[in-house]
């Protein structure tokens, strides 16, 4: 079996040696930097990303919460302006509605006032009718040289007893 | 039908003799120089073109790099990885003088006992000088472990002598052993390819199947070997 030919050890033992610290030689001059290198660059490109990632969410949620504070504090300074807005509406309806509830009674106060008065002078003018009717008819029934006055006075005296 | 071992024959090329001892530059010593030279361009060609997303063949020698740290992490522990160049080599040494072994006509200088052993020898001196760097004399209680009373000495460090030199014997062994056979089986299916004619067919697609396993056992192997001098090596640098 040529496996066991040991003739051949000490050139087998000295190309061996040759050519493997030759292969050490290159791979951990070359070969091993040149694939460190990368690797490493991209471990440290990663970790730097991450680390970007991690800066980003933390700028993010930092808005996020800025965002919402603001957002409350907004909504704090809308309600105050909206009950403000209101109050004053309120306030200004209900001055509107006492003007017009004023006005209106002065309106009717006054109305009632013409009324009374248009009342009172129809009143006067059926009166002195009644009593020009009554000095006619007493004068054509032969009672002469009565005055409308002496009439109004004696209607006065029949409305009170009547009263 | 020439004998399934003739591939294993190691043949002269430039025959050369230094103070009376053979070194000739042999098949074997060809295929470790391909060895050499196959990985490294196989690896420049790689790392040609490098960029932060790794492509298809950025990711070998990637990959790579990061199975055999994550070995030595695993095995030996932080501290071992300034000997991580020494792991690597040895890896891609080994597998891709299993793999050129694969081709038609090729010789794996894998399968010889005398190269791998000297692998080993160089792997073994590399943990001796290792163990003794840090742990100076402490080193010589890898042969009798805090514990052991002083009289067993006698008994145990020569079983603990025998177990430390037969680690890179039974390394040697295995991946030898491995090749071999694989390239023996190779050999002799291939061999009936001929003789039956049209029917050779069948070993024919046996021995297409045998070589995607050829493959994946010279990967494994390399792989064994890589792990077990990292467990060597997590053993010359820890306590027993």
């Amino acid at each position: 079996m040529p496996q066991l030919d040991f003739s051949v050890f000490p050139s087998q033992l000295f190309w061996l040696v040759i050519c493997f610290f030759t292969m050490l030689f290159i791979m951990s001059r070359f070969i091993i930097p040149k694939t460190a290198e990368m690797i490493n660059l991209r471990r440290a490109k990663i970790d730097d990303d991450l680390e970007q990632a991690d800066e980003i969410k933390k700028h993010v949620e930092e808005t996020l919460e800025k965002y919402k504070k603001s957002l409350a504090e907004a909504t704090a300074k809308a309600n105050v302006s909206l009950q403000k807005t209101r109050d004053e509406l309120n306030e200004t309806v209900a001055r509107k509605q006492e003007e017009i509830s004023l006005k209106m009674k002065s309106e009717m106060e006054e109305n009632e006032k013409k009324i009374d008065d248009a009342k009172d002078r129809a009143m006067k003018k059926v009166e002195e009718a009644a009593a020009d009717l009554a000095v006619d008819v007493l004068e054509k029934l032969g009672f002469s040289g009565i005055k409308p006055n002496d009439a109004r006075n004696a209607l006065d005296l029949v409305k009170r007893e009547q009263l | 039908m020439s004998s399934p071992l003739e591939q294993f024959v190691i043949k002269p090329i430039i025959p050369i003799e230094v103070a009376g001892i053979d070194i000739s530059f042999t098949n074997s010593s060809l295929f470790m120089v391909l060895a050499v030279v196959v990985s490294t361009l196989v690896m420049a060609l790689c790392l040609r073109k490098r960029t932060m997303v790794p492509g298809m063949l950025q990711s070998i020698p990637e990959s790579l790099y990061e199975f055999i740290n994550n070995l030595l992490r695993e095995n030996v522990g932080v501290e071992g990885l300034k000997y991580f160049p020494f792991i690597f080599t040895v890896f891609v040494f080994i597998a891709f003088g299993n793999l050129l072994g694969l081709f038609p006509y090729a010789f794996t200088f894998t399968s010889h006992l005398t190269a791998v052993g000297s692998l080993s020898l160089v792997a073994l001196l590399f943990n001796i000088a290792v163990g003794i760097k840090n742990k100076k004399l402490g080193w010589l209680r890898t042969f009798l472990p805090r514990g052991i009373p002083l009289a067993l000495a006698p008994l145990i460090v020569p079983i603990e002598m025998i177990s430390f030199l037969s680690k890179p014997f039974s390394l040697t062994v295995r991946l030898v052993a491995n090749m071999t056979v694989g390239h023996i089986m190779l050999k002799i299916i291939a061999g009936f390819v001929v003789s039956l004619g049209i029917l050779g067919i069948i070993p024919l697609l046996f021995n297409g199947a045998i070589v995607c396993f050829e493959i994946f056992i010279s990967l494994l192997q390399a792989f064994i070997y890589t792990v077990l001098s990292c467990i060597y090596l997590g053993e010359a640098l820890h306590e027993h």
